[in-house]
């Protein structure tokens, strides 16, 4: 008899699922823009809610913009590597700029996760995915290296894993070396398995 | 209206009325409902996934026209992974026995294919097939898969019997969705057997 009510209750939502053309596209989320275009300027909040623009946290040789997540163990994996990053361009000339995407992380959240973690960098938070959404970003930790004149040279991984012991590519700071060297980008794009960025349904 | 659909609106229409009915002689099914929560309560097989490499993982992903295949890839470390779960779960029994197969593939760390893996597939009572991709770099294996997805889990993919992509989800699966996409492959392939019997 449960059985009986539970095949109805099946036959109704695939009825209903019917009814509702099957989609054959991802999630709406932008595509990423192209190697080599410029990034436009934007402005968001930190997380003691000071505004900032690109062109503020932007250093002399670049910037390298790191879309973050308080809860994700791929991003947290990273927390000690995006430092160090931070720290050792910093006096280079290329600033790494932390954006928090995730609509279910608070500012609160994004605030006592850095300082935690020790994340001595800026961390913007993006409510609502407007630059998540502008830069095609879907995943935590996903980087993008935009050169002096925002033109983006780099938008991937920082490395190839998570785990620092298996780490044996690391694309990110191979693309600011060349920069940095005046050398074009060895590898423009790297993929790997991250979180995906929590944008309100 | 297709034939599927009219086959389906009108089976609606009478097990929702049979179910009805039946729903109203509660003391039974409060009999029933009870002795379903004991048989739940028996020890399961444990859950068991296993570790495979990229090429393996292609030839999972190989169909040879016989059925459509769904595939989700996921990790216990992932939120948004184990919340849609339990919709996986049902949507591979309800359409195992009609044709679909369905693998999940974890991003999990090797250390997690013994303790993290089965202990989550055992508590979901998973019985899909489920493997752990076990590579030093993922990247080949994500342009494999598809290269327009970064890699950001949880990700789903359904293809038709010949292997094309019929329905693809980045992030969370909308059940309705895939439901949709999954009745339109398992009914057209019901479709051509019942055409294929009237030529004969």
């Amino acid at each position: 008899m449960k059985k009986v009510a539970l095949v109805s209750l099946l036959i109704a939502t695939v009825a209903t699922a019917l009814v509702i053309n099957a989609r054959t596209t991802a999630a709406d989320i932008p595509a990423p823009p192209i190697i080599g275009s410029t990034i436009n300027e934007f402005t968001l909040p930190d997380a003691n809610g000071a505004p900032h623009t690109l062109t503020s946290l932007k250093g002399k040789n670049g910037t390298v913009l790191i879309f973050i997540a308080v809860q994700c163990p791929v991003s947290n994996g990273y927390n000690e590597r995006m430092e160090k990053l931070a720290q050792d361009y910093k006096a280079r000339g290329i600033n790494v700029v932390g954006i928090n995407a995730n609509s279910t992380e608070s500012v609160a959240d994004v605030k006592a996760h850095a300082s935690k973690n020790n994340l001595t960098f800026t961390i913007l938070k993006d409510e609502g995915n407007k630059i998540a959404d502008a830069l095609g970003a879907t995943r935590t930790p996903e980087a993008y290296f935009l050169d002096a004149s925002n033109k983006l040279l780099y938008h991937g991984r920082i490395d190839n894993s998570r785990d620092i012991t298996q780490v044996n590519s690391s694309e990110l700071r191979d693309a600011l070396e060349a920069t940095l060297a005046g050398k074009p980008v060895p590898k423009t794009t790297a993929s790997a398995f991250g979180c995906s960025i929590k944008r309100p349904e | 209206m297709t034939t599927c659909v009219r086959t389906i609106v009108i089976g609606l229409a009478v097990l929702l009325i049979a179910g009805a009915s039946l729903l109203t002689t509660s003391p039974a099914l409060a009999q029933r409902k009870a002795r379903s929560k004991s048989l739940k309560t028996k020890a399961l097989p444990a859950p068991k996934a296993e570790a495979i490499n990229a090429e393996q993982m292609q030839t999972l992903l190989k169909r040879d026209g016989n059925k459509p295949l769904l595939v989700n890839y996921w990790a216990t470390w992932c939120d948004p992974c184990r919340d849609e779960f339990p919709e996986l779960v049902k949507i591979d029994t309800d359409y195992r026995s009609k044709g679909l197969d369905f693998i999940a593939i974890s991003l999990d760390d090797l250390t997690d294919l013994k303790t993290a893996v089965p202990e989550f597939l055992g508590k979901m009572h998973a019985k899909m097939p489920v493997y752990l991709l076990n590579v030093a770099d993922p990247e080949p294996a994500i342009n494999a898969i598809d290269p327009g997805w970064g890699g950001a889990l949880p990700a789903t993919f359904l293809y038709d019997k010949n292997g094309a992509v019929v329905y693809k989800r980045f992030g969370r699966v909308n059940a309705a969705e895939l439901r949709a996409a999954i009745e339109n492959l398992v009914c057209s392939k019901q479709q051509a057997v019942s055409s294929k019997t009237v030529l004969h």
